[in-house]
């Protein structure tokens, strides 16, 4: 059986390691269609599953505002999948939990591999791994990727992750969700981009983000009125 | 309140406004630079420009105009 996991994450988080690591040799370069941004995809084999590997460019959010976001961001909502590697740099924890939490909204199916243990204990942080696992409701595999700490442990949890789905959810303070449900009904009742998670389509609207609202045909005053 | 352009070397200040188009407070947004955070002025490159920043534990160079856009309460 043959499932396709996406790996994501910051810059310089050691993604390129982690997909060393899992596919070996069995890799291939190429282009992403009609850019020139490198496209790497590789094989690694785990029990009776093939994980078909694909190294999503490095960005810092979901805004499709650059080329490099605007793949990751298509390839996740479109291609749909089965499991997003969400590299997390430990050093840099809350910077990077940023996109945790895009990706937790666009509902992909996240296992985190949180890299660079070493290092974020060298700058004095005690992460408690258990504890982040929990609050995010998925796996988070602690790894140190250049000594290949960790790295069969992903595969587990990939592997895990493929078989059972899980489905996050992050919640914000009670003014904030009054405001997103009343904007995810209207997405609902006018059946907008309804290939998308209404709730992601709902809060990418609410943020004003262009691309969403050009492909759903809105201008921010509909949505103003939705919530006034 | 200041520019965060304006920080001395070393000093450091709290993000309380952020200027600009919606695509550079986005950008900026990503890169954790958000209402609230602390952020220290680490060193300037030959003619200020860009400026070298520390926020959330991390470093990031600013082009000087964008670090224009940024308003600072300076702590003492």
């Amino acid at each position: 059986m043959r499932k396709v996991v996406a790996l994501a994450g910051n810059p310089n988080v050691g993604k390129s390691v982690i997909f060393n690591a899992l596919t070996g040799a069995r890799q291939k370069v190429g282009n992403w269609p009609g850019v020139t941004v490198e496209k790497k995809e590789g094989i690694c084999k785990y029990k009776d599953i093939e994980f078909y590997i694909v190294d999503l460019p490095g960005i810092y959010g979901f805004t499709a505002n650059s080329i490099d976001e605007k793949i990751a961001r298509d390839y996740i909502l479109h291609e749909k999948p089965d499991v997003v590697v969400n590299i997390v740099d430990a050093s840099n924890i809350e910077r990077n939990l940023y996109l945790t939490m895009q990706l937790i909204e666009m509902e992909a199916n996240v296992v985190v591999a949180l890299n660079k243990m070493d290092l974020a204990k060298l700058k004095g942080y005690k992460i408690d791994v258990r504890k982040l696992s929990k609050e995010l409701g998925l796996s988070v595999i602690p790894m140190i990727a250049v000594k290949n700490e960790g790295i069969e442990e992903l595969k587990v949890a990939i592997y895990y992750a493929t078989k059972h789905r899980v489905k996050p959810f992050l919640r914000y303070n009670d003014g904030v969700e009054r405001i997103i449900s009343a904007v995810q009904e209207k997405v609902i009742e006018h059946n907008i981009l309804s290939n998308y998670p209404p709730r992601f389509v709902a809060i990418k609207l609410l943020e004003g983000d262009e691309e969403i609202l050009k492909m759903a045909n809105f201008n921010e005053e509909v949505i103003k009125q939705w919530i006034s | 309140m200041m520019k965060l352009s304006e920080l001395k070397q070393g000093e450091r200040g709290t993000v309380v406004d952020i200027k600009g188009s919606s695509e550079m407070k986005r950008k900026l947004l990503n890169m954790g630079i958000v209402k609230g955070a602390e952020i220290k002025m680490v060193r300037n490159a030959p003619l200020k420009d860009p400026i070298e920043f520390e926020i959330r534990g991390y470093h990031i160079s600013l082009r000087k105009n964008e670090a224009e856009n940024i308003i600072v309460e300076v702590r003492k």
